[in-house]
């Protein structure tokens, strides 16, 4: 049995023999299939060179710069996080891992939003809502596996009877047109008018005719979910009190950041008394002269007009793979993929901690690596 | 999917009965059910018909790929999510605690497995339309991506 580390869902169950990975995805089997294509090599400045020296001129870097962002950190373990975090407090860096989701994480660790597991959702939940993401393309397993489908101890009697699914996006996603029986799918370009035309729905108020369907159903059953997605932050514009007030009343409500360990990310800062910076923010007012990249692809995932300022950085990239930012980096220190070749502990989007089972074996992991620039610092 | 009257209009429409079947429409129907083959009809493979065996070839080939049952898997559209294998009511009855409760299918011989990030047919031998003759569509409905089909709906 292998831990999957295509996204958050951190699948448990995938088999592997020989050349055949079984019961994963397409993300999940990927990891493995394609294990040795494109693997980084240590460059300094697009020269091939050996690994302490990239980590020497790496420091160096670190020690001339005047402002330091380290950027990533979601494919990385538990213990992956902690070092850098001790390594940007050292520096007094910027931390960011791109995701957007730090107000509602830091509201479910303080408890003021409730949420539960993906356990409990299995085998105890009616109404699954799913707001502004479209999880059968980010987390393919999610539904299959944690949600809709499987059947639970008190949900014998399958989707078609047991739950009730919502789907509320801006427009008809893969998972929207898994809503058909016993389900409803709800377009809408303003979530904070539909969240409140929810609340008023519950107090007895008046609304439209699914809203009003969706409120009969949720009150059939006393566990209910809402699964939020990146769609919904930018629709709620970061106020959640409406918001918090209708998980209250719904049931619970649990993250779907599809990026592996962000949960574990935000418990980490959190933890360590740090807050998280924009990494967008510090390229466009060019507050920072050097960034530490760990296991992402700013070049290729932020837009043009922001990611062309990366050039004028010092770049330090640390990724098991070629990437387009290390491409342009100062120096590229190559690292292992964490739970196929190096193990530790990741955050599960509900923050359950798994343990990983790493099958092959690497000299060099994200651990040794930041503790090595650490240590030279 | 070819209608056996697509079929039947490139066939050579003469009822040589050479292929064992009264006339060339039966022909047609059977060859859609996979009963004869193609090479059957010995006047099709004469040169004067060779454009017309070419188009028929090529409209066969949807019918090939299909299994016993006319399950059709595409996995170029295949992403994995493995819906097919948790909704099929076979798989949840003959193993509960596997695909039932949402893990990988523990069956040794499943309908439908996962592997390598797409979907195969391992067997459909236990498939409800094969053995109960029931036209059940769970593993199509819930695949938004319609990497499934059945090959009366193509």
């Amino acid at each position: 049995m292998w831990v999957c580390t295509g996204c958050s869902c951190l699948c448990d169950d995938v088999e592997i023999e020989g050349n055949n990975v079984k019961h994963a995805c397409r993300i999940g089997a990927g990891i493995i299939l394609n294990r040795s294509v494109a693997r980084a090599e240590p460059l300094i400045e697009g020269r091939k060179t050996d690994m302490d020296s990239a980590i020497e001129k790496a420091v160096e870097i670190l020690k001339d710069s005047k402002g330091v962002a380290i950027y990533g950190l979601n494919n990385s373990t538990l213990e992956a996080q902690r070092i850098a975090i001790k390594l940007a407090k050292k520096l007094s860096a910027y931390v960011d891992n791109g995701s957007k989701f730090e107000k509602l994480a830091e509201m479910i660790l303080n408890k003021e939003i409730p949420s539960t597991t993906l356990e409990n959702v299995k085998d105890y939940a009616y109404v699954i809502f799913y707001w502004g993401c479209d999880v059968h393309n980010s987390m393919p397993r999610h539904m299959s596996r944690y949600t809709y489908y499987p059947r639970g101890k008190k949900r014998q009697r399958g989707y078609e009877e047991d739950r009730f699914l919502v789907v509320v996006d801006v427009r008809r996603s893969h998972t929207a047109m898994l809503a058909k029986k016993n389900a409803v799918f709800i377009k809408t370009d303003d979530d904070r008018k539909l969240v409140r035309e929810f609340v008023t729905a519950l107090e007895g108020g008046i609304a439209s005719g699914d809203v009003l369907r969706v409120v009969k159903e949720l009150k059939k059953s006393d566990f209910n979910v809402i699964f939020g997605g990146e769609g919904l932050i930018k629709g709620l514009g970061n106020e959640f009190e409406e918001f918090v007030k209708l998980v209250n009343s719904v049931g619970y409500f649990i993250p779907a950041d599809y990026r592996t360990n962000s949960m574990g990310f935000f418990k980490s800062i959190f933890e360590a008394g740090i807050s998280k910076a924009n990494f967008e923010d510090l390229l466009i007012d060019e507050t920072i002269d050097t960034a530490i990249i760990v296991g992402d692809d700013p070049l290729n995932s932020m837009p043009f007009e922001i990611a062309k300022r990366l050039v004028k950085l010092k770049l330090i990239v640390i990724d098991p793979k070629v990437s387009f930012t290390s491409k342009i980096a100062d120096v590229v220190i190559p690292s292992a993929i964490s739970g196929v070749e190096c193990g530790g502990k990741m955050l599960r989007s509900d923050f359950v901690e798994v343990e990983l089972k790493p099958v092959f074996k690497s000299e060099w992991d994200d651990v040794e690596i930041l503790k090595s620039i650490l240590e030279g610092l | 999917m070819p209608s056996p009257m697509d079929i039947y209009k490139l066939l050579p429409k003469t009822n040589c009965k050479l292929c064992g079947e009264q006339t060339c429409m039966s022909f047609a129907f059977k060859l859609i059910r996979k009963e004869k083959k193609l090479e059957d009809c010995k006047p099709l493979f004469s040169p004067e018909f060779e454009e017309q065996r070419k188009k028929i070839e090529e409209m066969l080939k949807v019918v090939e790929k299909a299994t016993e049952t006319g399950l059709v898997v595409n996995e170029d559209l295949c992403i994995g999510c493995g819906n097919c294998v948790v909704v099929c009511p076979v798989h949840v009855y003959e193993d509960p605690e596997g695909a039932g409760s949402g893990f990988g299918v523990r069956l040794d011989n499943p309908i439908l497995r996962v592997e390598n990030g797409v979907v195969r047919v391992v067997d459909v031998g236990l498939c409800r339309r094969y053995k109960e003759k029931t036209i059940c569509v769970a593993c199509r409905e819930n695949c938004p991506t319609s990497a499934i089909a059945f090959l009366e709906e193509l």
